[in-house]
């Protein structure tokens, strides 16, 4: 196989391909019932309210999460080239990337120990 | 020409002594970090205190110790220790500790005076006067502090464009958080954060854009692979240096606030707590002009004729704008905002002389400025009315009167910055100003034409709020100064002395300045 | 070797080139929030495509990971704090700044394109030499780890800031201790209300969700079984219908019994 990206490619296409043909497949042959549950949105049980409070406002504990999110995903950026090469780097990248590690999950500990992760 | 790439992975030498100081405060202000996830609340604001200062303290003997005796370019030429970023280093080091100790003072309460109990709660609810009651303290403040001050040690040592940009950021983002922590009218100080996040994240990308088009010409970030190209190159590639050089250059200003990029600092300054208007004012002011020395000096020095014109433009009207707008202010804290301004454009006329002077006489003017406004701010902060800081110019009639210890001292420090004979405030614009006449050239000859006049306007300010002091019957009776404790007493009482000794007895300080004004490359 | 693109390559940039025209277009005149940031998402999405079809594979996955992943997400986050409704306010509060501001920019534009296009650009180099090298992942992770190694320690202060940042202007700690379910749970038994807890929503197990009020032995919906938030919201379902269904059904075999 010349590009590596075929079987890739081949992959992707038979994912498409099963979900467009399950889905089609119960369009055409599957029995049609429908009520009102069934043409509301699905949204945990509740109904979808029509105009959320405050224009859907979330609160602002959500942003704590976003922001640790992306603090260990550059993290995780900078583990993706150590990783791929790690074999030619050596002892002294190892050292780095852990003191790395290490730092970063002193922000963790602190978000933790401060009750950064608790919902109430 | 493209960046090379060795066959077989070398690790770069690392020269721990020369870094020493800055490893000290990351390791300051990750302890830091670590005693504010486990201290209990009681304990946190004297730990944090204590452990400020002694990594502050530590990284100075670690500055002259280890790393004065090793200068040295490395990391793989990401820093440079040499004589000038020493020389700032020592300096910023000490301004950081008279800023911890501005900051840390308490004014009789349970903690911090200036920064706000929760910074999460909104501004005047509830929550926030239950967190004041149970005696909640943003001790946070002490690493955020330590961080800054990390970002500055690299900025002043940043011997190439990507260094120098991370330690811009490790610098400015504490800062903007501080900056929004003030306990009162903190409407203003979000507002103030805020400014002064989006217009530094604007400038941010002026730095980065220009450091593109720098790479893009010299295929390398290095100060010194860019000189070399400036040199080398042939002119077809031109079209990337002037516009590269400028954007830098711009970035920089903005920091330092020169004229057209000056408009966040009056609200930064007027809504940020007062020790920290005063830490930044001296010590964000001292780094920026390290880094931009060190771009004017080692990278792009041999293309200055191309950019020296459009920073001497911006150096007159930093100077002219500064001077004026000062005269229109009616808030203490604004007034000595537009003074930075103005007084930011004193120093740029000594940096484009070109010179070793010039380069000494930088270094003196940041070190005279820095402590006289860590001293001034750390006053401001002492006048109150009805418990808020009486920032209002009429609120300060009369209080010499009533204080003319405090008055004094604030007199003496506006004095200084007036550049009137035996004050620090003299010999440092003598030695900004000396370097541009001799050296500098027909532009030079003009921008401190300039300079004497925009200061003679400023001189005018500052005798007038002398007047207001000490001359104008006081409308209200409950302006007082409030008792300082030893911490602010400390940074008032460096600052005096230094004003004082720097005006009468220059010699000693402008020597090291000079013996520490070359660069290594 | 030649540096021209494949067919496929040239296909794939007429395609997909326009359409992350059109949404860095939406970002800018998009008037709802939400709508400026997809189209960016989708900008930077195409961007990334553009990068790992060029094989810099490292800049494709960076970009997909933190830009399209990450700071997209921290918009869209940012967004639903300020509400998705919100829009752009398109008062001018300084007078005349919006036609100064377009002055400006035209002019830096222009003087940039033109100091930029006067530029004779040397060959470039592309990345096919190092992919066949060394690969440029590795080639990368050379230049973290060796020449950069200081700027890569430092970049971990920045991301400590921005978690202390975020913890002290968005966390609002609790000032005493809260209530757990033990705490709650005696205080019930002590006062001696509800003692068995508050009744679940929900109706003869015909409809168990927390919209609908359970019934009281007399055929009365009552209130405390559903939360106060969706009351207040008026989103509470009646369960007349439960009701009158199960009238009919009990109708029904009435009638069968009778019959």
């Amino acid at each position: 196989m010349s590009n590596p990206y075929v079987p890739l490619f081949i992959l992707l296409a038979l994912g498409f391909g099963f979900a467009a043909l399950s889905v089609g497949t119960s369009l055409v042959v599957g029995p049609k019932r429908y009520n009102r549950a069934k043409a509301e949105a699905y949204e945990c049980g509740i109904q979808p309210s029509p105009r959320a409070e405050g224009g859907g406002r979330v609160p602002i504990k959500y942003f704590l999460t976003a922001m640790l999110f992306i603090i260990f995903d550059i993290e995780s950026i900078f583990l993706f080239p150590f990783a791929v090469a790690f074999d030619q780097l050596g002892l002294f990248a190892l050292v780095e990337m852990v003191l790395f590690i290490i730092t970063v999950f002193v922000a963790y500990a602190y978000v933790w120990k401060r009750g950064g992760l608790e919902w109430d | 020409m493209s960046a090379a790439v060795p066959a077989v992975f070398e690790a770069v030498k690392v020269d721990y002594a020369a870094i020493a100081p800055m490893l000290v405060v990351v390791g300051g202000a990750l302890i830091g970090v670590l005693v504010e996830a486990v201290a209990p609340r009681s304990t946190r604001y004297g730990a944090q205190l204590v452990l400020t200062l002694a990594t502050i303290a530590a990284a100075l003997v670690a500055l002259f110790v280890w790393a004065v005796p090793h200068k040295a370019v490395t990391l793989g030429q990401s820093l440079a220790i040499d004589g000038p970023a020493l020389f700032l280093q020592a300096t910023l080091l000490v301004f950081g500790l008279l800023g911890v100790l501005a900051m840390s003072e308490r004014f009789g309460g349970k903690s911090a005076d200036a920064f706000t109990p929760m910074g999460a709660s909104s501004p005047g609810s509830p929550q926030e006067a239950a967190a004041t009651r149970a005696g909640f303290a943003t001790s946070e403040v002490f690493p955020l502090a330590l961080f800054s001050l990390f970002g500055m040690l690299i900025f002043v040592a940043a011997n190439d464009l990507i260094t120098m940009f991370v330690a811009l950021e490790v610098l400015s983002l504490p800062l903007y958080i501080l900056t929004g922590l003030a306990r009162r009218r903190r409407l203003l100080s979000q507002e103030a954060s805020l400014k002064y996040f989006l217009l530094g994240a604007f400038s941010s990308a002026f730095f980065l854009f220009g450091a593109a088009l720098l790479y893009g010409f010299s295929g390398s970030s290095d100060l010194k692979l860019i000189a070399r190209a400036i040199t080398t190159n042939s002119s077809q590639m031109n079209g990337l240096l002037l516009p590269g050089a400028i954007l830098v250059l711009i970035g920089l200003l903005f920091k330092v606030g020169a004229v057209p990029f000056h408009s966040w600092t009056p609200d930064a300054y007027q809504g940020a707590p007062t020790p920290i208007t005063g830490f930044m004012a001296a010590a964000t002011k001292a780094a920026a002009f390290g880094a931009i020395l060190r771009i004017a000096y080692v990278g792009l020095e041999v293309s200055r004729w191309d950019w020296r014109v459009g920073v001497g433009l911006i150096a007159a009207a930093t100077m002219i704008v500064g001077a004026v707008l000062s005269v229109t202010q009616t808030d203490v804290k604004r007034l000595l905002a537009y003074s930075s301004v103005a007084h930011a454009g004193f120093i740029l006329v000594g940096l484009l002389s070109f010179d070793g002077n010039g380069i000494a006489g930088v270094m003196f003017y940041l070190v005279a400025y820095g402590l006289a406004t860590l001293a001034a701010f750390a006053i401001v902060a002492m006048i109150r009315q009805g418990g808020s800081e009486a920032t209002h110019l009429s609120q300060w009639a009369g209080l010499g009167r009533k204080h003319p210890v405090v008055a004094g001292i604030f007199g003496l420090l506006l004095l200084a910055f007036a550049g009137i004979p035996l004050t620090s405030g003299f010999t440092s614009k003598f030695a900004v100003f000396a370097p541009a006449i001799h050296s500098g050239g027909t532009m030079g000859v003009l921008l401190v034409v300039i300079g004497v006049l925009a200061s003679a306007v400023t001189a005018y300010v500052y005798f007038r709020i002398i007047v207001l002091m000490y001359f104008t019957q006081a409308p209200e009776d409950d302006v007082v100064a409030l008792t300082p404790s030893v911490a602010t007493t400390i940074v008032v009482t460096v600052g005096v002395l230094a004003t004082l000794l720097l005006g009468i007895v220059p010699g000693l300080l402008l020597q090291l300045a000079q013996d520490a004004s070359t660069f290594l490359l | 070797m030649s540096n021209a693109p494949g067919t496929g390559e040239a296909v794939l940039f007429w395609i997909l080139g326009p359409l992350a025209v059109l949404g860095s277009l939406g970002l800018i005149f998009a008037k709802k929030a939400v709508h400026a940031a997809l189209g960016m998402a989708l900008t930077m999405i195409i961007l990334g495509i553009f990068y790992i079809a060029q094989d810099a594979h490292f800049l494709g996955v960076i970009q997909v990971f933190v830009y399209t992943g990450a700071v997209m997400m921290l918009f869209l986050f940012v967004l639903m704090l300020v509400g998705v409704d919100s829009s752009d306010g398109l008062l001018e509060t300084l007078k005349g700044q919006r036609l100064a501001t377009a002055v400006l920019v035209l002019g830096l534009g222009g003087l940039l394109t033109a100091a930029l296009g006067s530029v004779t650009y040397p060959e470039p180099a592309g990345v096919k030499s190092i992919n066949e090298e060394t690969g440029n992942v590795s080639a990368m992770a050379e230049l973290i780890f060796g020449r950069y190694v200081w700027v890569f320690e430092v970049t971990s202060a920045l991301l400590i800031t921005a978690a202390l940042g975020a913890m002290v202007l968005a966390h609002r700690e609790r000032l005493g201790k809260g209530r757990n379910q033990r705490d709650w749970s005696k205080r019930r038994v002590l006062r001696g209300e509800y003692v068995a807890g508050l009744p679940a929503p929900g109706v003869y197990a015909r409809h168990n969700a927390v919209d609908t009020p359970a019934l009281l032995p007399d055929g009365t919906p009552t209130p405390l079984s559903v939360s106060r938030v969706l009351t207040a919201r008026d989103q509470v379902t009646t369960p007349e219908r439960y009701v009158e269904a199960e009238d009919r059904i009990a109708g029904q075999i009435e009638e069968d019994s009778s019959r």
